[in-house]
């Protein structure tokens, strides 16, 4: 599985977002995701891949967030 | 007497905070609640660095006691009243409205104790991983800017998520709120709505008069639309609000612009038709005005006698 298709699997399992809705240009706010959803989904994202990640305010889309993690996992 | 871990790590008398109100908590109330023996807070609200040192630089000089500052994450001048904490030296500083998570590190290398206001389970984990001594959990009863979660669920939740002391904030005005947060498993609690009414605060005299007139069914939200909503009392302000809310013709800057400058109209000139008077749910609890410290004594000593008498059903 792709880092990617990894962080889509969470947002439909933790977020119920549409998987079909989910594309690496997604924002936050095309998702309906608020700021407490979004804090709430980095506590699950480093569970998951076993890694720490800032959440700052230039991670506004799906892919931001895929790329940060990627950058950690090296 | 009452004790909690919350009291050592701060040096504070009783585990209560005066909680941050924008244009209300200056530095004679806090100096008061804090010379009582609780934690005083000022508050930074929207305002500049130099009214928040002047305020701080006064609560220094009423009080020996340690204080703390409410800072406003959403404030226009945040920058600013962040350096100047630290430069200030406050003991604690309380955060509000957001995630403070970027300011942590400089705080806490001045020697800051950072308590942040958290409204969910994730936040408060993001900041106990940051350094925070603390969290307050605050539940949707509260006045002011609130969340969406009420204290009894939230306060719970927040103590199994964090290995740090937690405190409730949001519908607590006497001793048994004070030990129904405990036995959620909070160590201290944070008021709001009460202290506004104390002797020493500076809120204009009808803001106190309709807080101590309120009923229980008399506080309403507003500005779910925009994303902040706000706790106030019902007058003709927070109803035209939601009815604007409502109205799909008006813009969400028309409805910014109409709420801007409306807790100040409240507080400062209590000016009844165009101000937002926030309110906890628990306003109608708050039925005279006394001092900090006859607040805190009263409160605590009913405290007291309610966890004492906490076993009785168990047979
Ligand atoms: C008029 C008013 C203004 C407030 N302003 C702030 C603020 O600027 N920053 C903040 O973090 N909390 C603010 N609060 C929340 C209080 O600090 C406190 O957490 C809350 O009032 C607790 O709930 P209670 O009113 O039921 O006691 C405000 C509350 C009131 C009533």
């Amino acid at each position: 599985m792709t880092t990617f298709e990894k962080v889509a699997n969470i947002l439909v399992d933790a977020k119920d977002c549409e998987a079909d809705k989910i594309k690496m240009e997604s924002t936050w706010a095309e998702l309906e995701l608020d700021s407490l959803d979004t804090v709430e989904l980095v506590m699950n994202l480093e569970d998951e891949f076993s890694i720490s990640l800032e959440m700052n305010e230039d991670m506004k889309t799906v892919g931001d967030v895929v790329k940060a993690i990627d950058a950690a996992l090296e | 007497m009452i004790k909690t871990p919350i009291c050592e790590i701060l040096g504070i008398e009783y585990p209560i905070f005066q909680g941050g109100m924008a244009w209300i908590a200056d530095a004679d109330l806090a100096a008061a609640v804090s010379n009582a023996g609780g934690l005083g807070i000022i508050s930074a609200m929207n305002a500049d660095g130099e009214w928040l040192r002047k305020e701080i630089r006064k609560a220094k000089s009423l009080t020996d006691k340690p204080f703390g500052v409410n800072i406003m994450l959403m404030s226009p001048h945040v920058e600013e009243v962040s350096k100047l904490v630290a430069e200030e030296k406050v003991a604690v500083v309380v955060t509000g409205a957001g995630n403070p998570s970027k300011y942590m590190k400089d705080w806490i290398k001045a020697g800051i104790k950072v308590i942040p206001v958290v409204p969910s389970t994730g936040i408060a984990k993001l900041v106990a991983r940051n350094g925070a001594v603390a969290v307050i959990a605050e539940g949707g009863e509260s006045g002011g800017h609130v969340g969406e979660i009420t204290t009894m669920s939230l306060v719970p939740q927040v103590c199994d998520a964090v290995d740090i002391p937690v405190l409730a904030a949001g519908g607590i005005a006497d001793g048994r709120g004070i030990a129904a947060s405990f036995m959620l498993g909070a160590v201290g609690v944070q008021l709001g709505t009460r202290f506004l009414v104390a002797k020493e605060c500076n809120v204009h005299q009808n803001y106190k008069n309709k807080i101590l007139k309120a009923k229980d069914i008399d506080t309403m939200t507003t500005g779910k639309r925009l994303g902040h909503p706000v706790r106030a009392l019902k007058t003709p302000f927070s109803r035209e609000f939601l009815k604007m809310e409502y109205n799909s013709n008006v813009s969400d800057a028309e409805l910014e612009a109409y709420g801007a400058g409306s807790l100040y109209a409240a507080a400062i000139l209590g000016d009844e038709k165009k101000g937002s008077f926030m309110s906890g749910q628990i306003a109608a609890m708050v039925k005279k005005e006394q001092t900090a410290a006859e607040i805190i004594k009263e409160i605590f000593e009913d405290a007291e006698k309610v966890l004492r008498g906490g076993t009785k059903w168990v047979k």
